[in-house]
This record gives C-alpha cells, sequence and structure tokens, in this order.
C-alpha cells in the first residue's frame, strides 16, 4: 500500500522528494517475487532506480549507463537509512 | 569520458554480470562464491538455504541496534533471461563498457539492483552508521521462471518466518523518462517470460 498508513512508504516517499525524485507509482504489469511477498502479508515496493533508460529487460543489447548505476547507489544510500529507521 | 572500469563498483558489478546465471538449468555456485566475498568485505554473516535442492537462498544480515523490531528485505534474483547472442551488439556475458554504457543480459533485469543494495550497505558501513531495523539482503533463484522454486518455497520455511520482515523492497523496471517507477501492487495473471529472437 501507498499510502499513510504504511509507515514504510512514507519514509521512502519523503526521502524521495527530498532528492526530489519524481515517482510514478503503477501497477507492475507482470509478475515478480514480490507477489510472494505479499501473499504472507508483508507491504512490498518494487523499486529500479533507473530513469531516462529505454526498457530493455529481456531484449538484446540490455544496457545500463554507469552513471545511472551509481547514481542509484546514492538513491539507496539515502532510502535504506529512511526506512530502516522507521 | 569518465573512466568507469577503474570505478570499484562498476568492476563489482561487472563482476557479478560475468556469471553466466542463465536459464535453462542455471547451476547457482558461481553466484554463491561471488556473493559470499561480497559479504566477506562488508563484514556481514551469510545464511544459505534449500528450500528447493540446487536452488539456493542467500541472505546477508546487517543487524540493526533495535533487532527485535521488524527487519527490512532488499531482495533481488540471480537468475537472468536467455540470450540470442547473435542478435547482440556485443558478447552478453562480458560487461562490455561503451561510452559509459554496460552491456549486459541482466544489467537491468536486476543484477543491478543487487550491487546498488550491496555498495549502498558498503558505503553506510565505511561512514560507521548503524541502523536501527535490521536489514536483510536477500537472493534468490529462479525469479525469471515464475519463482516456484525459489521466492516461493522460501516464503513458507521457518528460515523466512524467523527474519521478521516487515517491509521489503524488490525489482521495478526502468523508465526512459524523468520519472522513477514505483510499483505497489501486481495483476494476478499468470507471467510466462517469452524471450524472441527477432524484433
Ligand atoms: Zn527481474
Amino acid at each position: 500500500k501507498t499510502d499513510n498508513t504504511n509507515p514504510y512508504w512514507v519514509a521512502f516517499k519523503s526521502v524521495a522528494d527530498e532528492m526530489k525524485l519524481k515517482l510514478d507509482c503503477r501497477i507492475f504489469p507482470g509478475g515478480t517475487d514480490s507477489r510472494y511477498v505479499r501473499r504472507v502479508g508483508i507491504p512490498a515496493i518494487g523499486f529500479s532506480p533507473m530513469n531516462h533508460t529505454p526498457i530493455l529487460l529481456h531484449d538484446h543489447d540490455e544496457f545500463l549507463r554507469a552513471d545511472i548505476f551509481l547514481r542509484g547507489i546514492d538513491i539507496y544510500v539515502k532510502l535504506i537509512p529512511a526506512v530502516a529507521n522507521v | 569520458m569518465t573512466d568507469y572500469a577503474n570505478e570499484p563498483a562498476v568492476a563489482n558489478l561487472r563482476d557479478y554480470l560475468r556469471i553466466r546465471s542463465v536459464h535453462p538449468n542455471i547451476n547457482y555456485n558461481e553466484c554463491l562464491t561471488y556473493l559470499r566475498r561480497q559479504a566477506v568485505e562488508l563484514g556481514l554473516p551469510v545464511q544459505v538455504v534449500e528450500a528447493v535442492p540446487r536452488k539456493p537462498v542467500l541472505v546477508m544480515t546487517w543487524e540493526g541496534l533495535e533487532p527485535n523490531l521488524p527487519s527490512i528485505l532488499l531482495n533481488s534474483h540471480m537468475d537472468v533471461v536467455p540470450v540470442f547472442e547473435k542478435s547482440w551488439t556485443y558478447p552478453p556475458f562480458e560487461a562490455r563498457i561503451v561510452d559509459g554504457v554496460i552491456y549486459a543480459r541482466g544489467v537491468q533485469d536486476m543484477k543491478t539492483t543487487g550491487v546498488q543494495y550491496i555498495e549502498a550497505v558498503r558505503r553506510l558501513k565505511s561512514r560507521g552508521i548503524r541502523l536501527k531495523r535490521t536489514l536483510h539482503l536477500s537472493f534468490v533463484p529462479d525469479e525469471e521462471v515464475g519463482g516456484h522454486n525459489g521466492m516461493s518455497e522460501f516464503v513458507k520455511t521457518d528460515h523466512f518466518r524467523n527474519l521478521n520482515i516487515g517491509f521489503a523492497l524488490d525489482e521495478g523496471l526502468a523508465s526512459p523518462d524523468d520519472n522513477f517507477v514505483v510499483y505497489n501492487a501486481e495483476r494476478s495473471i499468470w507471467h510466462v517470460t517469452v524471450t524472441c529472437p527477432g524484433k
């Protein structure tokens, strides 16, 4: 759930806002392992910090810019303490 | 152009991308070796659970200051979908860097995310930071074939219950524009991964 009843989401959102990340909440178009985690009652968020990147999963020439990868580490450095210190 | 090849986090990612954990019939041993090495470097204990034989789940644990609180799970899968090598501009398990771009099977889905969790923990630990809640980094097999021998069975184990997880992060998708996409639910459909050889 991405609303105020989930304190982890509140923490996630506030740190994303602080970093001025534009978030777009959606329903995942396929199925990932998160469905098993949610099925046992644990809230789960699917998030890969890759913007400015064409969707090439499962495709030929799957690629990622190195600077996007490194920026993703910076994002987790803020995100992880936010959710772990709730 | 920055010389990304000499950036330790990039080098670490490329090592993981070069492991051919590609369907079908994946042997996860090389992934486990790689991940155990990461855990040793981070100073984190590791547990490997085989809810299904030869389908290991590896969990690294960073204990929080209040370990009785529900923990945080950072999950990623070790497997990648097959390739049609001839259709690739660069070899898909070489992780070549061309003009600051890394080409590899798994670089979006989702070895990068697993390494980002590791590198973020490395940086936090090196700054002497301690977290309130315990953090578990899980690396699971067989997501791309439905997770029936991976996460689906793992969540039913006592080992999983004992992790006492309160919140989990897992993969999303790339986004071509400025936005970061966050997925808070999934369609409850049967998802079959089919990689087509042509465009
Ligand atoms: Zn994936």
